[in-house]
């Protein structure tokens, strides 16, 4: 306990303030860095740490980074502890020795000190476009090991007292494939954890060191508060939830990942004990990863204004065996698992966490199936494309339909999908399709999001890297009696000769060729029985869904001209469906 | 002030708010008046007629002898605004390219509050089975891929006849490079469908981007057939009661138009209203003598936050309107959810909040007495003392002290263990850090040090918030214009005319293009000044600005950049690395450079209402009507406080703080420390009391 009285007022300010100093370091990125994956797509995470690690603010971000961070400013309080000084600054990446999610997420942690006190850490986590490896652009669907993945980072001392240390500096430079690029983002990211460090330290000053501390340390605890309030609404008892994929990047297999959640008064247990063991392929989960991942499930399951700050985790605990996908060892390759396993984990933990509070329950997001493209173009200029047009359908909650084709489930569907016209501006494409399909959204009194057609002519030869989840059966699953949505499909051919079936995972050398993604959807939440008849009418309308999914499924009896409710044969129809 | 020194020539300036039709009336020496009636959202012409019937009576004349002697008449309007948030448009069918009819709905999965997955999209404004393909492709360089099948035009009319759609947006791939097929489709359409309202995408937006595209042209269709009948009725009113001259509209683009050219695009009015905060801002600018200005505007439920850079008002290329992406030249303005009616609430963990909920107009405030339990602002303020108990807005409402400390008491001061006092200066504190936030998010997003900037604080609640904000900020200083609560109404008097054109032009910047630029521009000028001619306009009054949208090849969002130094390929790289430089802190040299699109704003300037600035003799230090008690901020807290008559107040005066000003459409707070003065044209400046050591 600390000897000051916490003003509720003053608390507030603080939160707000350490708040806005989180998004004013990702606004100075977005404005400073160099890539458009910073710039534009917004794939890094800027957060304040306390002194002891705990995450105190972090504003801005994508959420998979979220509750991740601490491991990284634990990891180097653990590496240089006592000899850090005013002036450093650290940087790391390794997810078994260094407090890291996945390889190419750099994260900078630079030390705050007032008074010659350290009193907290400013940090930024960002995906690096590339870092050696076996792939260019960080991503190698063959890889078996880390050291396929690219370059490794313990944590460095970056920068001593001040003073840049220029030998690892060009380190790291070298084992970039576009040093340019990497250089400009390491400036930016000095930049943004420099003007946060430099608002910390003022605002520490301007409250008295002490007493800026206790009210970082009643932040925790109002966050701590929040959560164990939330907690303690849902019943005792011990949940089981499992999701997972049905290969492990090279061959079909079961890759299970089982949670079994405990609850008890006002805290939660998530243990993975009988999850699959780590794999061959790039889909292993870092504690980091797995930490974020579990945050994710918790903080979307709940009340979306939870401070995002580590205290919320207090009440939270987390047994994930070494050695299977949540927690592997090394040398385990493990750059896809910010999307997968990640998706897998929050799902288990979404499932479990439904059957206490069935109301706040949430169906899967389709799994994507796209991969993406690769070659040059007319120019002979190289060039690296998404088919992110072949986004899958998000899933429903109570109160809302799914989002219709939407971004990955990990990042919320923060991701924005390009529009067609700059693709085609852009590369050697010509994009056919991109229109819902029908009777793909799993069916509920609010359905899933519908997945997509979408059908691009590549007009180049490409390299075609694909990572195909939710093809086999379905991944966007209904919940409280709400069913899936359907599963995804790719195909492929090349153009004058014909289809080439592509692997789940892998790498396809393709001359011109029409790739189409027929998108998975969104499961639906509760009985399709008791959806509005007038949004049954609508879908039928709008054909989202068929005139006969709405008579089967979901007991809609439509007028002869297919136009009206047919009140009087739907309540029969319903009551035998009911029945049934 | 005496209304006799409002003599004609008028100009007069009427702001359609959510709860008061604001009008000013600018007279030929500069001199002001401003009155406010209840508007009228069932009929808004009512509302309209009223204010300028009322602001007639000020001025002892009636409406007649006032509109006679109008040679100017802005009008700004929230109708299209409140079409698309009441959703009372039009019902519309969209005509897309066959196969891609649900980027409206898919919206490139946008989504405001990433963590709020709950929260579904807002309906796309036109439903699934009243968007149609249409056989027909043009291709990534503008060449015909597929001719336009005229027969599934033909089917889609039809369709659209059966369902009572009302009004038809176009929007088919590509139509950025080559409009032929929209501009085919909708002769088509006239052809068979005489009566039907039609517009294109490439028409009202040219810009790449299908979504963007379709989401603005599905607005336009949506609002216009409620906006411009509305437009027309009023003019003929006004015509009818005396008015010579076109009634002008303010759009997005802060500039007016008249009632015509507006039809043609009634979606640029989106943000008419508060565009007009430009007008306000210029004129403020030649009074303060500053360049560098940024103005918070704080009404019933939100700030907006505009910024002037050198005398520029920044712009953007597209706006968010509940969710629905409207991508047309607008002043860029950055609203937050913090007014007067903002409603402080204690949290499950026990934390204090400000916002984002509002108690609106109605039932308003716990202190308005008309319904609302829930503490606001507005009832800190008066617990506080900053607002007295009584009449309030010119006397619309009466604000009873009891019922607002009540609210605060049972909501916030109780739950926490605070003082009804320290919860009310709890509540303003947050409210006020919220303002400065998004202050500094405005600045630091564009590269620029507010400390170099002097706020404006206005709208009726914001001259309580501007001393304590400005001084969080580090502002040099604060001004507050007497009329802050009629801010748009009176910037709508100082507006030019303006028409802003776009071309798409994606073409790499290389040489041998300065000559395909120059001519490509001169048509544009030739169009904007002929559009100016008709408006009568002489060809000195207009004045063109170019500017080009450039980008890296791989970027998603282009930096615009003017032209006013030439078309030389040097001169324009130059002109993208610096403001690229500035705006992300690197550049590539010699990098290679893409355009993505020309503009031309194109102004015809109305003489300007220059500031009556009155001859200042001596420095006065006038004695305050009276004394309260009045919590000033943390520092102070609470202490007797002088009370000042605006009304009293003549330039060259000063007052030194604390201090609070009654004005008729606002009150300011002075801050210990601080010293007030009344400029020349009459506004106020705080100052750090110290500044100039004049105290």
């Amino acid at each position: 306990m600390n000897a000051f009285a916490i003003d509720p007022i003053r608390l507030a300010v603080v939160q707000k303030q350490v708040d806005h100093i989180s998004q004013q370091m990702g606004w100075i990125m977005t404005r400073t860095a160099r890539s458009p994956i910073f710039s534009q797509s917004h794939d890094f995470t800027c957060f304040v740490a306390g002194a002891s690690g705990d995450i105190i603010a972090q504003a801005d971000g994508i959420p998979i980074h979220s509750g991740g961070g601490g491991f990284a400013v634990r990891a180097t309080l653990q590496a240089f502890g006592e000899e850090m000084a005013e002036g450093d600054v650290y940087l790391l990446s390794d997810p078994y020795t260094a407090g890291g999610n996945h390889l190419p997420d750099w994260t900078m942690i630079r030390p705050v000190f007032v008074g010659g006190r350290l009193c907290g850490f400013t940090c930024n986590r960002a995906h690096q476009s590339d870092i050696g490896g076996g792939a260019a652009g960080t991503y190698n669907p063959e890889a078996t090991e880390i050291f396929h993945e690219g370059i490794r980072l313990p944590v460095l001392r970056l920068v001593e007292g001040g003073k840049l240390r220029r030998d690892l500096f060009n380190l790291l430079l070298l084992n970039s494939r576009c040093p340019d690029l990497m250089e400009g983002d390491l400036n930016a990211m000095f930049g943004s954890t420099r003007i946060g460090a430099e608002r910390v330290a003022a605002m520490l000053s301007e409250m008295g060191v002490d007493c800026g501390l206790a009210y970082f340390d009643a932040l925790l605890r109002y966050g701590e508060a929040r959560m164990r309030a939330e907690i303690a609404k849902l019943p005792n008892g011990i949940y089981l939830g499992e999701d997972g994929s049905d290969t492990d990047c090279f061959q079909a297999m079961e890759v299970p990942v089982r949670v079994a959640l405990e609850i008890r008064d006002d805290t939660l247990v998530f243990d993975f004990t009988g999850s699959a063991p780590q794999i061959r392929g790039f889909k292993n989960s870092s504690l980091a990863n797995t930490y974020s991942a579990v945050y994710v499930a918790v903080a979307t399951f709940f009340d979306h204004s939870l401070p995002r700050n580590e205290g919320l985790f207090r009440p939270v605990s987390i047994i994930a065996p070494e050695g299977t996908v949540v927690n592997a060892r090394p040398p385990a390759p493990m750059t896809m698992n910010t999307v997968h396993p990640a998706t897998d984990i929050i799902y288990a933990c979404w499932k479990a966490l439904a059957q206490a509070a069935p109301e706040r329950g949430c169906a899967g997001w389709g799994k994507a199936c796209y991969g993406l493209s690769s070659g040059r173009d007319a120019e002979g200029r190289v060039f690296v494309m998404y088919h992110w047009h072949g986004a899958s359908g998000g899933g429903a909650v109570k109160g809302r339909d799914g989002f219709p084709s939407v971004g990955h489930m990990i990042s919320l569907g923060g991701l924005t999908l390009p529009n067609v016209e700059g693709y085609e501006q852009a590369y050697p494409v010509r994009i056919h399709r991109q229109e819902l399909r029908r009777d793909t959204a799993g069916a509920g009194e609010f359905r899933g999001g519908p997945g997509v057609d979408y059908v691009c002519e590549v007009l180049a030869p490409t390299e075609h890297a694909i990572r195909a989840e939710g093809v086999r059966r379905p991944s966007g699953y209904g919940i409280n009696g709400g069913l899936d949505g359907a599963v995804g499909k790719l195909e492929v051919e090349e153009l004058g000769k014909g289809p080439r079936p592509p692997p789940q995972y892998g790498i396809q050398r393709l001359g011109p060729s029409r790739i189409r993604v027929l998108s998975s959807a969104g499961g639906g939440w509760g009985d399709p029985l008791r959806r509005d008849l007038g949004a049954v009418l609508a879908d039928v309308l709008d054909g989202i869904i068929s005139e006969e999914a709405a008579r089967d499924v979901y007991g809609l009896v439509l007028t002869r001209d297919g136009r009206a409710v047919d009140h009087e044969q739907t309540s029969l129809r319903r009551a035998l469906l009911m029945k049934a | 002030m005496n209304v006799d020194e409002v003599a004609p020539p008028f100009r007069i300036g009427i702001d359609i708010g959510g709860t008061f039709t604001d009008i000013v009336v600018a007279g030929a020496e500069g001199r002001l008046l401003a009155h406010k009636a209840p508007s009228t959202p069932e009929d808004r012409t009512i509302g309209v007629l009223d204010a300028i019937a009322g602001a007639a009576r000020a001025l002892g004349r009636d409406t007649e002898a006032l509109l006679r002697d109008t040679d100017l008449l802005v009008h700004g309007s929230t109708v299209a605004t409140n079409t698309l948030l009441e959703k009372k448009g039009a019902r519309v069918g969209l005509l897309t390219t066959e196969g891609f009819r649900d980027s409206l709905e898919i919206r490139r999965g946008l989504r405001r509050e990433v963590w709020d997955h709950r929260t579904p999209f807002p309906p796309p404004l036109v439903p699934r089975r009243l968007r149609l393909g249409v056989m027909e492709r043009i291709g990534a360089a503008g060449e015909v891929l597929k001719p336009l099948d005229r027969d599934s035009v033909l089917r889609a009319i039809e369709r659209f006849r059966a369902e009572g759609v009302e009004a038809i947006a176009i929007c088919f791939l590509n139509s950025f490079r080559n409009p032929v097929h929209e501009h085919a489709c909708r002769a088509i359409i006239q052809q068979a469908w005489p009566d039907a309202w039609v517009s294109c995408s490439g028409d009202i937006a040219p810009i790449m981007g299908e979504y963007e595209r379709s989401t603005t042209v599905v607005a336009n269709a949506y609002v216009g057939p409620r906006v411009v009948p509305y437009l027309r009725s009023l003019e003929a009113r006004l015509s009818g009661l005396g008015l010579r001259h076109p009634l002008l509209i303010v759009q997005s683009n802060g500039g007016a138009l008249s009632v015509p050219e507006v039809a043609h695009q009634p979606v640029q009015m989106v943000l008419s209203g508060p565009a007009a905060g430009v007008g306000a801002i210029r004129y403020f600018g030649r009074d303060t003598g500053s360049s560098d200005l940024v103005s918070i505007e704080v009404g019933g439920t939100s700030c907006d936050v505009t910024l002037m850079r050198d005398g520029v008002v920044q712009m953007t290329d597209q706006l968010d309107v509940e969710g629905h992406c409207i991508a047309i030249p607008s002043v860029e303005i950055h609203t937050i959810g913090a007014g007067g009616g903002t409603i402080g609430h204690v949290d499950a963990g026990g934390m204090l909040q400000a916002g984002p909920g509002g108690a609106g107009a109605r039932p308003g405030p716990a202190s308005y007495g008309l319904g609302g339990t829930l503490p606001t602002v507005t009832d800190a303020q008066l617990v506080l003392g900053r607002l007295a108990p009584g009449p309030y807005a010119g006397g619309a409402i009466s604000l009873d002290l009891d019922k607002a400390a009540r609210a605060i008491e049972q909501y916030i001061a109780g739950p926490l263990g605070l003082t009804v006092e320290q919860a009310a200066a709890g509540l303003i504190r947050l409210v006020e850090q919220n303002i400065q936030h998004a202050v500094e998010r405005v600045s630091i997003e564009r590269g620029y040090d507010i400390r170099n900037f002097t706020l404006i604080a206005a709208g009726g609640a914001g001259p309580l918030h501007g001393a304590s904000v400005g001084r969080a900020l580090g502002c040099a200083a604060v001004y507050v214009p007497r009329l802050a609560g009629v801010f748009c109404a009176f910037g709508m008097c100082n507006t030019d005319v303006r028409l802003d054109r776009i071309r798409s032009w994606y073409k790499r910047l290389d040489e041998g293009q300065s000559s395909l630029l120059e001519a490509a521009f001169g048509e544009m000028e030739a169009q904007a000044s002929a559009a100016l001619a008709r408006q009568g306009f002489s060809r000195e009054a207009i004045q063109l600005e170019r500017g080009l949208a450039l980008r890296y090849p791989g970027q998603q969002w282009p930096v615009s950049i003017p032209c006013e130094d030439g078309l030389a390929v040097e001169v324009i790289r130059r002109g993208f690395e610096e403001a690229h430089q500035r705006l992300y802190g690197h550049h590539q040299p010699s990098g290679e450079i893409e355009a993505l699109g020309l503009k031309v704003a194109a102004r015809g300037h109305l003489p300007m209402a220059a500031p009556a600035l009155a001859e200042v003799e001596a420095r006065r230090w006038p004695e305050p009507l009276g004394r309260r008690p009045v919590w000033i901020n943390d520092r102070t807290g609470t202490v007797s406080t002088p009370i000042h008559d605006g009304r009293h107040l003549l330039p060259g005066d000063a007052v030194i703080g604390p201090a609070i000003i009654d004005e008729a459409t606002t009150t300011l707070l002075v801050e210990g420390g601080q010293r007030l003065r009344v400029t020349a044209a009459g506004n106020y400046l705080i100052e750090p009391a110290q500044k100039d050591g004049a105290a």
